[in-house]
């Protein structure tokens, strides 16, 4: 079904589209059940083969592999759009009006993890200025000197707090540059203040919440569901478990308030895109019990890099001892050029990235408002 | 003894040359001064002075390195600020622009061993002031705001008359206070003007040195918790889309209120402000000013556009009308501040963002008429009125689409975006009225059915149309809908007049046609007293029954009588003249006994119709 732009004949003229409205109250002429079914059928497909391609390719959790899995999001959501679309005479009859609309008041949820997220893409923001202090400090033509040292030192411990996983940040609450008094009027900051950013969402907003409220019935269409709405039931059930999927992944990878991964996500084998999105759902979440990842601040694997290199070098700069070695100068030339590599990675993927997930956010409301447009 | 001194003296020169000189060609005139002043000081010789093998230059080098040491390291290591002495402030960034100076002026010898070594110690020596020029930029950026928080409070209030408490308790620093906030004309210096001046100083050295990103750094985090603090001061919260999406009415009303205030505050004053902060902090360094900015502003920037964007998301309830279109006007009047205050590379993200969701916004409100379509359509058709009155419904649309048609420049300009054609001659919001009342009429319509008696079915149609006309006529909807469509449907409600009229009473109008063909005398009074007969009994119970009906509008109820009486009574005295004139009905009976009523007595009776029973009133 081709994804034809529907926005100048959808619900915009109201005058002749509500016309229309009345005409196709009665079942289209046209769609026979049969295909009507093959549609239905084409789309579990389409899922089903999106997810595994991503099993297959590209390195999982990397910036990169995350906007392949936004780039799958936004393909099924065309798809689903198209199919709502095609049988919109349906929608406004029950039980397709209840799941539908369900389907889009649940969708809200997910616009507010999207803005959560570029909360975390602006958190990495700041990590890669840290860095590129660091990288500024050391990565010079001279020789290294202690000052450069120090406030290469400087940095990546800035870098180390502000890398901190939420939960740990009361254990760190400490002065931030060296032998400066405290001022007095700092005790009105809370822990929030003490990383470089705060969060553009209220103090009780959490994203393992909004999670949990994603994945709060979803429920796998009852039979009878299925059948009074000619196995339309199935398209949404299919879409809304995609949805919570995709967010549960930008949430485990990126920084945000209240981090949990705790959700109950399971598909039943009878659908032919579970074992795909199931497989990588296990697979993250190994990914997030392993030991040097469980208490990071998001399990994208670039994070990973970046706090690996930066402790790397955090410990080779304790080590030196002045007059520095040319073993250790070679060393910390060495350091600087692996922190440049996984900076620039990041600095050309991340704004395209942040546009990606606006994009999603984006297409979720017009989906969602060109629904609330139709319904009559 | 005369060549060391005269080395001295060339050294001078050089060294003059060289502080005052703020470049290598003012450096250069200067010397060319020099040399047109003394024979001494030719060019040669001069210039012969430059950093050469010579081991005694070097030592030079030294020297002043060690003399750069000592004065740097005793600032480096003093407990209080520099900065608060502006003597001291101003030895110390000498003593860096000098050292910076003789780095580059010996740069090109770095490969040498011994200058090597000094350039080294310089850049140490660099590194260390840097790190402490770092840390007093830092403290004055938070001293500053501090003081300038006290008096940011006036912000918050609306009241001329407050006063600051506490004001005196600062520092006897001259620190300007932020008049109370009446209008938007506002200049807000951010900072005290020396404060200001003092950053800028430490600014240029920390980018010159290549500490640009920890200034950049440093600044913005500074800034930027301010200005989050003063838009949560104003009562901004961060609020998500969800929970926007589920607060109740009155929450939402008061959370735009204060949303409206404080995007006003951002955009005019705050922004702004920080915008010439940046620029006088960086500048000569755009791109740092612009960079530093957009950091600064980003994060209250998205705030502020979330929450617009959650209004807009949020459900279409018909009465949220008035507030969605406050948010959209404060976005369409404050577009030209995004595009001022974002102007630069950095920020054309937000400024697109801005505009998306200023976009949205009037979605939401061509959203909110077709609630309203949908609220018309569903509304259920059994309930209708009893004695065929003005129905609640109608009340509703007429007094909204009224009430909304006072934001009708806002409005027009709302559906213009939409990608709909207009026809010729109307707007699209013409066209979305006329819709609207096309729906409501309908559903009228399918509700005037349920009544079984098709004369109360005509009269509650003529109810609702005449009050539909009346709500029409005077005022901006009237405008939008033109005369010629007053005009319609003052005649349609006419219509329904001679409809009612002919279905209830059309009856009893042929009882009294006096029928000139009748078969004889006799058979005429005989059929006249029959049908005299039967109109009483009609009239009775028509009277009975509609003077339960009821007319609303006075004027209409005065017309639909005088109407009645019109076709009523000329027939009814006609037909009553001729009945008495008939003479003999019968032995000895006389026609009175047949009349009921006097034509002053159906008069009386057509006055009281329409006045609704107790419980039909309305």
């Amino acid at each position: 079904m081709p994804a034809t732009d529907f926005q100048g004949t959808f619900g915009r003229s109201f005058l002749s589209f509500r016309r229309d409205q009345v005409d196709s109250n009665t079942p289209a002429a046209g769609s026979s059940s049969h295909s009507m079914e093959a549609e239905l059928d084409s789309f579990q497909r389409q899922v089903a083969e999106k997810f595994t391609d991503l099993n297959a390719s590209g390195e999982l959790l990397s910036l990169e592999w995350i906007g392949k899995l936004l780039d799958s999001f936004l393909c099924c959501q065309e798809e689903f759009r198209a199919i709502v679309f095609n049988h919109r005479s349906q929608i406004s009859t029950s039980p397709m009006n209840r799941l539908i609309s369900e389907y889009f008041e649940r969708s809200i949820k997910a616009l507010d993890v999207c803005n959560a997220i570029r909360d975390g893409i602006e958190q990495i923001r700041q990590w890669q200025k840290l860095s590129d202090i660091v990288i500024s400090a050391l990565d010079s033509r001279r020789t290294v000197g202690e000052g450069q040292l120090r406030r290469a030192k400087k940095a990546l411990v800035d870098l180390a707090i502000g890398m901190l996983d939420e939960k740990e940040t009361s254990l760190a609450h400490r002065n931030r540059s060296f032998g400066r008094v405290k001022d007095s009027h700092s005790h009105h900051r809370s822990m929030g203040h003490f990383r470089s950013l705060s969060w553009s969402v209220s103090r009780s907003w959490s994203a393992s919440k909004q999670l949990q409220a994603l994945a709060s019935n979803l429920n796998t269409p009852r039979q009878n569901d299925v059948v009074a709405s000619n196995g339309l039931a199935v398209p949404v059930y299919t879409m809304a478990s995609v949805l919570l999927f995709v967010m549960w992944v930008l949430v485990a990878a990126f920084p945000c308030q209240d981090r949990g991964l705790q959700v109950n996500f399971f598909v039943p084998r009878q659908f032919q895109w579970a074992a795909p999105v199931m497989s990588l759902h296990d697979k993250i979440v190994e990914e997030s019990k392993r030991r040097d990842r469980k208490n990071c601040c998001g399990l994208l694997k670039e994070i990973g890099r970046i706090e690996k290199s930066s402790r790397v070098m955090n410990e080779l700069i304790d080590s030196i001892h002045f007059p520095m070695s040319e073993e250790k100068e070679i060393e910390v030339k060495q350091r600087v050029e692996e922190l440049v590599e996984v900076h620039e990675a990041l600095k050309n993927g991340l704004d395209p990235f942040e546009r990606k997930v606006r994009e999603v956010f984006h297409r979720i409301v017009r989906s969602r408002t060109e629904n609330l447009d139709s319904l009559c | 003894m005369a060549e060391n001194g005269e080395e001295k003296l060339l050294a001078v020169a050089r060294h003059i040359a060289k502080t005052l000189g703020h470049n290598e060609s003012m450096a250069d005139d200067i010397l060319q001064i020099f040399s047109t002043f003394d024979g001494r000081f030719s060019r040669e010789k001069l210039s012969e002075g430059q950093p050469g093998e010579d081991g005694s230059t070097v030592s030079a080098l030294e020297r002043a390195l060690n003399s750069l040491d000592s004065q740097i390291s005793r600032f480096v290591a003093a407990d209080q600020p520099i900065w608060s002495d502006p003597a001291d402030s101003a030895a110390f960034l000498d003593a860096i622009d000098e050292l910076v100076n003789i780095t580059r002026e010996w740069s090109h010898l770095a490969n040498e061993k011994p200058v090597g070594a000094c350039l080294a110690r310089a850049d140490e020596m660099l590194q260390q002031a840097m790190f402490r020029v770092e840390e007093e930029f830092r403290s004055l950026m938070e001293r500053g705001a501090e003081s300038f928080a006290v008096s940011n409070h006036r912000l918050d209030s609306d009241e001329d008359e407050e006063e600051v408490e506490g004001d005196d308790d600062y520092d006897g620093d001259q620190i300007p206070v932020a008049k109370p906030l009446t209008d938007y004309d506002l200049i807000i210096d951010a900072l005290p003007s020396a404060t200001i001046n003092d950053l800028h100083e430490m600014a240029k050295r920390m980018l010159a040195a290549g500490f640009g990103k920890s200034c950049s750094h440093v600044y913005s985090a500074c800034r930027r918790e301010f200005l989050e603090e003063s838009l949560s001061r104003l009562g901004l919260k961060k609020l998500s889309i969800e929970e926007v999406h589920k607060m109740t009415w009155q929450e939402l009303e008061d959370e735009i209120e204060r949303w409206i205030k404080s995007a006003n505050v951002a955009l005019r004053i705050l922004f702004p402000s920080e915008r010439r902060l940046c620029d006088r902090v960086f500048f000569g360094f755009s791109s740092a000013a612009d960079l530093s900015f957009m950091e600064v502003c980003r994060g209250s920037a998205v705030q502020i556009l979330n929450f617009a964007d959650a209004v807009a998301i949020g459900s279409r309830s018909p009465e949220r009308l008035f507030k969605v279109l406050d948010v959209f006007e404060t976005m369409r009047d404050l577009m030209g501040e995004f595009e001022s205050v974002f102007s630069d590379q950095f920020c054309l993200v937000l400024k697109n963002e801005a505009v998306t969701i200023w976009k949205r916004l009037g979605e939401a409100v061509r959203g909110i008429f077709m609630e309203l379509e949908n609220l018309i359509r569903r509304d259920p058709a059994k309930a209708a009125v009893p004695g065929g009155g003005l129905h609640p419904i109608t009340r509703y649309v007429m007094n909204y689409l009224r009430a909304a048609c006072r934001s009708r420049q806002t409005l027009e300009q709302v559906f213009e975006e939409s990608n709909g054609v207009p026809s010729k001659d109307s707007t699209l919001l013409t066209v979305q009225m006329s819709w609207i009342m096309e729906l409501l009429e309908s559903n009228l319509e399918v509700k005037s059915k349920v009544y079984k008696d098709p004369a109360l079915c005509y009269l509650f149609l003529m109810n609702n149309g005449r009050y539909i006309v009346q709500k029409v006529k005077d005022g901006d909807l009237g405008l939008l809908l033109g005369e010629d469509w007053i005009r319609k449907h003052n005649a349609k409600v006419r219509q329904y007049h001679s409809s009612y009229q002919r279905s209830a009473w059309n009856k009893m109008l042929g009882l009294l046609k006096v029928d000139n063909t009748a078969a004889g005398m006799n058979g005429l009074g005989k059929t006249m007293k029959e049908k005299l007969k039967q109109f009483n009994v009609q009239f009775d119970e028509t009277c009975k029954v509609h003077s339960t009906w009821v007319v609303f509008d006075e004027q209409l109820r005065e017309e639909l009588r005088i109407s009645l009486a019109r076709l009523l009574l000329p027939a009814y005295g006609n037909f009553i003249g001729r009945f008495q004139n008939l003479g003999d009905l019968g032995k000895g009976k006389n026609a009175d006994k047949y009349i009921k009523y006097g034509v002053e007595d159906i008069e009386a009776c057509i006055n009281e119709l329409f006045k609704g029973s107790t419980t039909a009133r309305k």
